[in-house]
């Protein structure tokens, strides 16, 4: 009997749970996270998704403008950009007044508080705390004097103590403190538009203790009062939001795309959002087909249902007034030579293989001719990336393959080893491995795969335990420093120069332009380094890929964005247009 | 009435049964590939580029061509050549090891055969593709690892089972006669009793080599199996992203060889069995 009435509940709630009804009356937006979500403390938030989730709920000081690019910082819980001292060593940044946290059990009487500077200084000590082994430490990492040596000294204590001075962050006023960094570092601000450093409150951590990461208390436009690790997560307005407004400038040609409609209205724009955790990608395409969700990103098997061949929206979704957004991700996928390995010293030996390598042939078949092929480290759309820039060694052109590889010393690949590359154990990139395997055998060189889990490709990388691996690397901030720095000698192994290149001239021209800020002389020295790395093949160049986005007619404001925590409370819904076009659907 | 010998009687009534003869020309004709494939002579040139990407199947490519434009046919039949060689060594490795220490263990009793016994099920504890992954990840990937690391985990049934036939022989009074006219163990044991239950190992071969072959196509799945050769584990794995796309015979190519050399095997190891076990003799 208990059993019957157990099958019978499941069945109503599949029953009813499936036909839920779109809904016309209410201001919500509904979208899908592909992956599960951990939980809500900003310090852990390491990939984009659980990012984007505590993005709803938690600030930082600076967010990336929703409309312009490149992208550029702004203030936002912060109530202007810094004042940089002349060493560039010493920031004095000033916090906005009025801002409160959402309303919370932890707080006396339940009512939110205002967030003061102490807040920002006790969620930056937060993420060193030696204790919480935070993922997102990295960023503050050797940067902020005398913090390294606090998170030193509590390692091994009973308990961290968060009141002890630091003198790299003070406390100058309720709404003004100052951090003072070891060595110049401009691309330290990017650090606080990341989740890593959202401002959480004392209180909140210490109601919640080990619980703090399922019951979120930010100052967010967003309110979630328990994550119950259920596949749905619905968020409703904070009432008690500042006056924060839609921008009213963005970039050239915002407005002729609607863009700039809401120009000057209080934010958030709808009342709701649901987010639906679908990991398959079938399911979460046949929900987006039936208008359940509003937004998908579209990956490998889908971009054949979704494009023509011509690269344009197939008329069938044109029809149902779905819009297409096709970008360049500011990432970049490449084979990496092990350049300790005495095989690969050899530049001409690198400039071949560069040479053999069918680059529209790949991107054919596992990019659906939708990347675009890298002509060195730094991707398009960052500073330092030149249009006219085209890599002599990023085309394909076997006889000269084999001439080079003949001057190599190694004519027709005779003398060379076979060469193994690591990769993910996944069948993309295995194909993609047999795909290049196959372009090689054309002059001769023979490759095999070596195929690892993805923790046993990180520890042959970071052993130097490799001959060649592929890997993709995304962008943490939108500073071409990310990606050179792939490259720079002291980062090598263990660090991120998993190839292991060093190049004198490279590195000192690169030590040089890091410490600058933002300026026309800093953008022509990246471009310098971008062109010589890359006439330098270290590595076998590879794509960078494409971003691309279906949204429904009715989702309003929408553009692309690759760091999109803050993007959600700027979106809108036209409640018109929905009920229009769902007869379509 | 003419008396046949017992294998001469056992292969009359094998044959006679169409569904097993069937099996065995499958089993044969699998082989021939197998052997004409190793040599050289069929599917070499799989690697070869015959057309564009993901052709369907047509009267030139039967099976059709994969996302380099190959041919899935030759591909099958390179997969049937590995996956027919996996049977083969993984049966040479587990057989002797599951018939010395089955007869061992049945033989001499006492704590030889409590320890045989322990390991054995100690073995068969284990959940088997916990136990192949490890092995593999241990010996470093191919077509070796998988070889023994299937031969090191199938050979526990047989020796189970030759050890219980060993015992039931030990006391007949064939061996006991062995024994009075001055018979040493070796000569019981590897002589007069073995010979007796050789059906076993027949039989058991036969479901060994399906067992293996299945196993291969997981191993090679999981990406553990086989590297830089078509196997039929790794084409399934190809086709698992090509079904969105609507490209069905690589999967239908490796599927169907798969599955028919399974049947095959499954439906001849009965009809051994029923022909050789002297205890099903006449049903």
């Amino acid at each position: 009997m208990k059993g019957s009435v157990l099958i019978l509940g499941i069945l109503l709630t599949l029953v009813f749970g499936c036909s839920k009804q779109n809904n016309f009356t209410e201001r919500e937006i509904n979208l899908v996270s592909p992956e599960k979500i951990s939980g809500f403390d900003p310090i852990n938030a390491s990939d984009k998704y659980s990012g984007n989730e505590a993005g709803k709920v938690y600030e930082g000081l600076f967010e990336f403008h929703p409309l312009k690019r490149p992208y550029e910082l702004m203030p936002n819980l912060a109530a202007s950009m810094p004042e940089v001292s002349k060493d560039g060593l010493t920031y004095t940044f000033k916090i906005r007044k009025g801002v409160l946290f959402h309303d919370s059990p932890a707080f006396t009487g339940g009512i939110g508080r205002e967030m003061k500077a102490d807040d920002v200084l006790y969620s930056y000590k937060r993420l060193a705390d030696p204790k919480l082994s935070a993922k997102g430490w990295w960023v503050l990492d050797d940067r902020i004097v005398g913090l390294n040596e606090w998170r030193e000294k509590y390692s091994q204590a009973e308990a961290t103590d968060y009141n002890e001075a630091i003198e790299g962050l003070k406390k100058v006023d309720d709404y003004t403190f100052q951090m003072k960094l070891k060595k110049p570092y401009p691309q330290f601000l990017y650090a606080l538009a990341m989740p890593y450093t959202f401002i959480v409150a004392k209180e909140a951590v210490e109601h919640f203790g080990k619980e703090f990461l399922n019951y979120p208390v930010g100052t967010g436009p967003f309110v979630l009062p328990k994550f119950d690790q259920s596949s749905m997560i619905v968020y409703t307005r904070n009432t008690k939001f500042r006056e924060k407004f839609y921008p009213s400038e963005g970039e050239e040609g915002d407005d002729k795309l609607g863009l700039l409609a809401d120009a000057g209205k209080k934010i958030p724009l709808v009342d709701k959002i649901n987010v639906y955790i679908i990991v398959e990608s079938q399911p979460k395409w046949l929900s987006f087909m039936k208008a359940k969700n509003d937004m998908i990103e579209i990956k490998d098997v889908n971009i054949q249902q979704t494009l023509t061949p011509e690269n344009e929206l197939r008329p069938e979704h044109k029809e149902k007034g779905m819009r297409l957004f096709m970008l360049p991700m500011l990432d970049v996928a490449y084979f990496a030579f092990n350049h300790e390995n005495p095989i690969f010293k050899n530049v001409k030996l690198r400039q071949a293989m560069n040479l053999a390598y069918d680059r529209d042939g790949a991107n054919k078949l596992f990019h659906e001719n939708t990347a675009f092929i890298a002509q060195g480290p730094v991707p398009p759309g960052l500073a330092g990336h030149r249009k006219e820039f085209k890599n002599p060694y990023s085309k394909l052109d076997i006889e000269q393959a084999k001439k080079l590889l003949a001057e190599a010393g190694y004519p027709e690949g005779k003398g060379l080893p076979e060469i193994t590359i690591q990769t993910r154990n996944e069948t993309v990139a295995r194909q993609q491995i047999e795909f290049f395997a196959k372009c090689m055998d054309k002059i001769g060189i023979k490759i095999s795969v070596g195929m690892n889990t993805w923790p046993e490709l990180v520890n042959k990388v970071t052993k130097k335990q490799h001959q060649m691996y592929t890997m993709a690397w995304g962008a943490d901030y939108p500073d071409a420093e990310n990606f050179l720095g792939l490259l720079y000698c002291p980062n090598q192994s263990p660090g991120s120069n998993g190839a292991n290149y060093c190049n004198p001239e490279f590195d000192a021209l690169y030590s040089q332009a890091t410490i600058l800020q933002d300026s026309p002389e800093r953008t022509s020295m990246y471009e310098k380094l971008n062109e010589m790395v890359a006439l330098d093949v270290p590595w076998i160049f590879g794509f960078n890929r494409t971003d691309i986005y279906l949204t429904q007619a009715w989702l309003k404001n929408y553009k692309v964005m690759e760091f999109n925590h803050n993007q959600f409370q700027y979106l809108n819904v036209d409640l018109e247009v929905k009920k229009q076009l769902s007869k379509k659907f | 009435m003419k008396e046949n010998s017992l294998w001469k009687d056992a292969f009359k009534r094998l044959i006679k049964d169409k569904m097993a003869l069937a099996s065995l020309i499958v089993v044969i004709v699998y082989s021939l590939i197998a052997i004409l494939a190793s040599m050289g002579l069929i599917a070499s040139d799989w690697a070869k580029e015959v057309g564009a990407s993901n052709l369907p199947p047509s009267a030139e490519h039967w099976f059709g061509t994969d996302i380099f434009g190959r041919d899935v046919l030759a591909k099958v039949l390179h997969g049937t050549q590995i996956a027919m060689s996996v049977g083969l060594f993984t049966a040479l490795i587990a057989i002797p090891i599951g018939v010395i220490l089955g007869a061992v263990a049945g033989y001499f009793g006492g704590w030889v055969d409590d320890f045989i016994t322990w390991l054995y099920t100690t073995f068969s504890s284990i959940p088997n593709i916990m136990l192949l992954i490890s092995i593999t990840m241990i010996l470093g990937k191919g077509i070796f690892a998988v070889y023994i690391a299937l031969g090191a985990t199938s050979w526990v049934t047989l020796c189970r089972l030759i050890r219980g036939e060993v015992m039931k022989h030990k006391e007949r009074e064939y061996v006991q006669a062995a024994g009075a006219i001055g018979g040493g163990h070796f000569r019981k044991l590897f002589l007069h009793i073995l010979p007796n239950v050789t059906h076993i190992v027949i039989i058991n071969t036969s479901l060994q080599f399906q067992f293996a072959i299945k196993s291969e196509v997981i191993l090679s799945y999981l990406g553990l199996g086989v590297q830089g050769e078509p196997s039929w584990g790794t084409m399934i794995d190809d086709a698992k992203l090509e079904l969105a796309r609507g490209v069905w015979w690589q999967l239908a190519g490796a599927t169907m060889a798969m599955f028919l050399v399974v049947l095959a095997f499954n439906l001849l190891g009965d009809a051994l069995r029923d022909s050789l076990d002297p205890k099903l003799k006449g049903k």
